[in-house]
């Protein structure tokens, strides 16, 4: 018998790498949140400087947690327990090098990139189009790699935690291609095939399942390897592990269009959002209980053993935010949460206790395997535990609190019909100390993660320098054929093709169902509704708009309630946004919604409020941005824009097309002109002259500004129904 | 191996991965009742509302519109129905609360002291819109001169607001106060 086994070692230097890395960015990304949170409270930390404003260092700190801090565990983890489930070394060491360094040079060129600007603005999917690229190879690379280790496996059966990365690999593919389906106008610049609702839907699928399938589904399969192994205690239920697992792949694809309840989005649309969200609710729990009571009759190690405080800590945070998104996923709940500071409490529920702590579990659990050293202070883990849990319980309850009163007091109406509280900033003058309190806590958050890395560092100082490869034996996967009495999932678990095949099927129904019929937006347009699409300096403050990150703040949405009509004006339909590339929804309303801004308030309202928003409305938290009157407009890639465009199907005429940028330049000489007498009257030594203003960046944002909300003519609609 | 306790060896599967071993639970009724239940109630949700004769959700607003606008028409008639405005406008209550308003609204766009800025001086002798009368400015203020960048405040303001701000503002014409915008429009005698 002894000749059929066969000796291999695992690759743990890939592991190690991805440790470290996920170590480095995990600074970084708390680093952003906890300047960005102060932003929030305090304006001055914008600094009045392009690179560092809000509105492009938030997609940077979402970008660095979500990809570069949860990604690189998700690999550490993935390689390190992948190789020992299956009994064999990666399949391709070459693979697994392209695939760490290729990750990190994705971050880089997103950390380079989003300050700069480049931005689709599409949530958790800013990057320009060559990322897009460089990741869509990366992500293949990984996955060939993945699925070779499987085709090359000694274990004839694929362990639950396979099921979850196998789920992973291909729903994220396809998600991230689907989504950045875009048309390049120049080298960092590009408009996505979707416009308005289509976008919005395409988006929001992606995004929440960006959720699923990168922070939900990846982290079961570590659950369930790491918390079976860290106790040592065998798996609760194999049969539960069956049901959750497809239920939740088939049901959570579904769930996207709950981010976007009484919109413009198809009534039918948002309905299966809510009620697929629902149905989530006890599959994501079977994933809880398989955890937690994974750990019946260990509970004592809970007492004595800081990795299993992190463990039990993270399914605890998973369990609860599975409960809370069904919950805000109710339309009722969701009109009173959706825009403000609950959703971001909910999201770092999940991000600072579920993946925050399982990850630290994880890296606790790794480095004395890894480098053959034990941890050098157990005190000090305990310590990060308090100091984390504390952190995201002021981070929750303040955020949760803040959320709960401002939109309690954007819908508080009044016996005379009108809004209590119609002045926007007095809504967020009452919650800014919250906001105070949400940094203490990112603080605090902060603090445990640098006791983590001084202990690391004392580890890995006192670890042994010789690491040689620890050599395994097992026999072949032939040599342990299937048992003829096994049950049809058993089988199935034997068969890496058909299972991957399954999955796949299971994540593209609900894709299919939903997004489909939205691709024809035509048919959702009423036929004597007219909609203009935006002149090219229009398009061009557009542009700066998507580039200056004014979506994180302001939503261009009125949603179907009494309320929002009343402070913002008549609900956005389809036509208002048809042709908007990209979609500028928004989901957060730190400011006021914009769909109607245009005409509401004159130019130099604009001119003064950019330059100094406290000039107009005080108490006003939004940055200045002092740059915009002075960074030239490009006239000439206006021509270039609109013809993309065009080719888009937004009815330019081909004589707009040919003549963009003299169109462009006669409405900035226009508006420059009229703001120069403006502030001539105001200021008759003002420096600023028609001349001087005419070809500034100031001038386009200002005619988009304008134009939002004014370009759908459903007059005809309108007397048809009367 | 795992640690397994004597009660769990019977449903403890035969097999291990990296020594890791899977316990055969049954599924807990609670949770099978909470997933059904789930399951149930949203295929007559969405039957009812998508299929049925659930109201869309543009029906549910023009209903909650129709009672929030009732509302309205109710408070301004009520404090429309017997207003005087030569009281009105030497109320000291009513000017307080009209300049609270001003100081708030107003003031970014017309100037601390009714000077001008980004919109027309309102304490000189000039107006563009109307004759500068106390119901001439009032329907200012609750239309808005949408051509000119002045919002309607009708939705915005309470009615008692409004003429309070009206008061306020009309108590401001003739005041000139230092750094005047240039006058805009003609001439009003009062």
């Amino acid at each position: 018998m002894s000749e059929k086994f066969e000796t291999f070692s695992y690759d743990d230097a890939i592991v190690k790498k991805f440790l470290l890395a996920t170590v480095i960015w995990a600074g970084v990304a708390f680093l952003l949140g906890i300047l960005i949170a102060l932003q929030l409270a305090f304006w001055q930390l914008n600094f009045n400087t392009e690179w560092l404003t809000f509105g492009r260092m938030r997609p940077l700190h979402t970008n660095a947690a979500i990809f570069a801090f949860a990604g690189n565990a998700i690999f550490a983890g993935i390689y390190y327990s992948t190789q020992r489930l299956l009994k064999t070394r990666m399949y391709n060491d070459m693979l697994s090098k392209i695939h760490f360094w290729g990750w990190q040079l994705i971050i880089l060129a997103a950390a380079i990139t989003l300050p700069l600007g480049f931005s689709q603005s599409k949530e958790y999917a800013e990057l320009e189009w060559p990322i897009d690229i460089a990741i869509t190879v990366i992500w293949v690379i990984f996955s060939l790699n993945l699925f070779g280790t499987i085709a090359r496996r000694r274990e004839r059966h694929l362990y639950v935690a396979i099921w979850f990365y196998i789920a992973t690999v291909i729903t994220v593919a396809v998600l991230h291609v689907i989504n950045s389906i875009e048309y390049p106008v120049s080298l960092l610049q590009s408009y996505p095939v979707y416009a308005g609702i289509q976008d919005a839907l395409v988006q929001w699928w992606y995004g929440h399942n960006a959720v699923a399938f990168f922070l939900t589904t990846p982290f079961l399969g570590l659950m369930y390897y790491f918390i079976p192994k860290a106790a040592n205690r065998p798996v609760y239920s194999y049969r539960l592990s069956i049901v959750h697992f497809w239920s939740l792949v088939f049901i959570y694809i579904w769930a996207g269009p709950h981010h976007l309840l009484y919109t413009a989005l198809p009534d039918w649309a948002q309905t299966l959002g809510m009620i697929f969200s629902l149905m989530l609710w006890a599959p994501s729990w079977g994933g809880m209980i398989n955890g937690l009571l994974t750990l019946r009759g260990a509970w004592h190690l809970l007492r004595t053993e800081p990795i299993i405080k992190f463990m039990v800590a993270a399914v605890t945070f998973y369990g609860m935010s599975t409960f809370e998104g069904p919950l805000l996923s109710i339309k009722s709940v969701s009109a009173l949460g959706h825009y403000t500071d609950w959703i971001i409490g909910h999201v770092h529920s999940g991000a600072l206790g579920w993946n925050g702590m399982l990850s630290f579990g994880m890296i606790y659990f790794l480095i004395p395997k890894l480098w053959k050293q034990e941890m050098y202070s157990k005190k000090l883990m305990t310590y990060h535990f308090w100091f984390g849990l504390l952190g995201i319980l002021l981070y929750y309850i303040s955020m949760v609190t803040a959320g709960i009163t401002q939109g309690m007091m954007w819908r508080a109406i009044d016996a005379t019909g009108r809004l209590v509280y119609p002045d926007f900033v007095e809504t967020v003058m009452r919650i800014v100390p919250l906001y105070y309190v949400r940094a203490i806590g990112g603080v605090l958050y902060f603090i445990g993660f640098c006791l983590m890395v001084y202990n690391i560092y004392k580890t890995l100082k006192a670890a042994p320098k010789d690491s040689k490869e620890e050599v395994y034996k097992a026999m072949p996967m032939e040599a342990n054929p299937e048992k003829p009495d096994a049950k049809w999932h058993r089988r199935l678990e034997g068969k890496g093709f058909a299972f991957s095949l399954l999955a796949f099927l299971a994540i593209i129904v609900g894709s299919i169902i939903e997004i489909l019929p939205t691709l024809n937006i035509d048919k959702y347009v009423p036929q004597n509704v007219y909609v203009d699409p935006f002149t090219p300096l229009e398009q061009t403050g557009r542009d700066i708009y998507v580039k200056e990150g004014c979506y994180v703040c302001h939503s261009q949405m009125i949603r179907k309630l009494p309320e929002e009509v009343l402070r913002y004006g008549k609900a956005s339909s389809i036509a208002d946004s048809m042709y908007d590339r990209p979609f500028q929804w928004g989901s957060k309303r730190t400011g006021p919604d914009l769909a109607r801004v245009g005409g509401k308030y004159p130019d130099l309202w604009h001119y003064r409020h950019m330059l100094d928003p406290r000039a107009v409305t005080q108490n006003s938290l939004m940055p200045a941005y002092p740059w915009l009157f002075e960074k030239k407009i490009d006239f000439m890639s206006t021509r270039k824009k609109l013809t993309v465009l065009q080719n888009l199907g937004v009815p330019y005429t081909d004589e707009e097309v040919a003549n963009a940028d003299k169109l462009a330049s006669e409405q900035a000489e226009r508006i420059a002109a009229s703001l120069a007498t403006e502030l001539k009257n105001l200021d008759p030594q003002s420096p600023v002259t028609a001349k001087s203003l005419r070809d500034k960046e100031i001038v386009a944002l200002i005619a988009y500004l304008q134009a939002l909300g004014t370009k759908v003519d459903d007059s005809e609609l309108v007397e048809a129904s009367e | 191996m795992s640690d397994i306790k004597d009660d769990e060896k019977e449903i403890l599967l035969d097999h291990d991965y990296d020594n890791i071993q899977e316990l055969d639970n049954p599924l807990p009724k609670w949770w099978l009742l909470t997933f059904y239940g789930t399951i149930i109630f949203s295929v007559f949700y969405y039957a009812y509302y998508e299929l049925g004769s659930g109201p869309s959700l543009s029906e549910e607003l023009r209903e909650d519109m129709q009672v929030v606008e009732a509302k309205m028409r109710e408070a301004d008639r009520k404090a429309e129905a017997n207003i005087d405005w030569q009281a009105l406008a030497k109320d000291p209550e009513a000017l307080a609360v009209g300049k609270s308003i001003y100081d708030k609204n107003c003031a970014s766009c017309h100037a601390a002291q009714g000077q001008g800025l980004i919109g027309p001086n309102l304490a000189d002798n000039y107006w563009i819109h109307g004759d500068g009368s106390m119901p001439e400015i009032a329907k200012i203020l609750k239309k808005g001169v949408l051509e000119k960048g002045m919002p309607p405040w009708q939705e915005i303001l309470k009615p008692e607001e409004l003429q309070a701000t009206t008061a306020y503002v009309y108590n401001m014409i003739g005041t000139n106060p230092p750094n005047p915008k240039a006058p805009q429009g003609e001439k009003i005698e009062l």
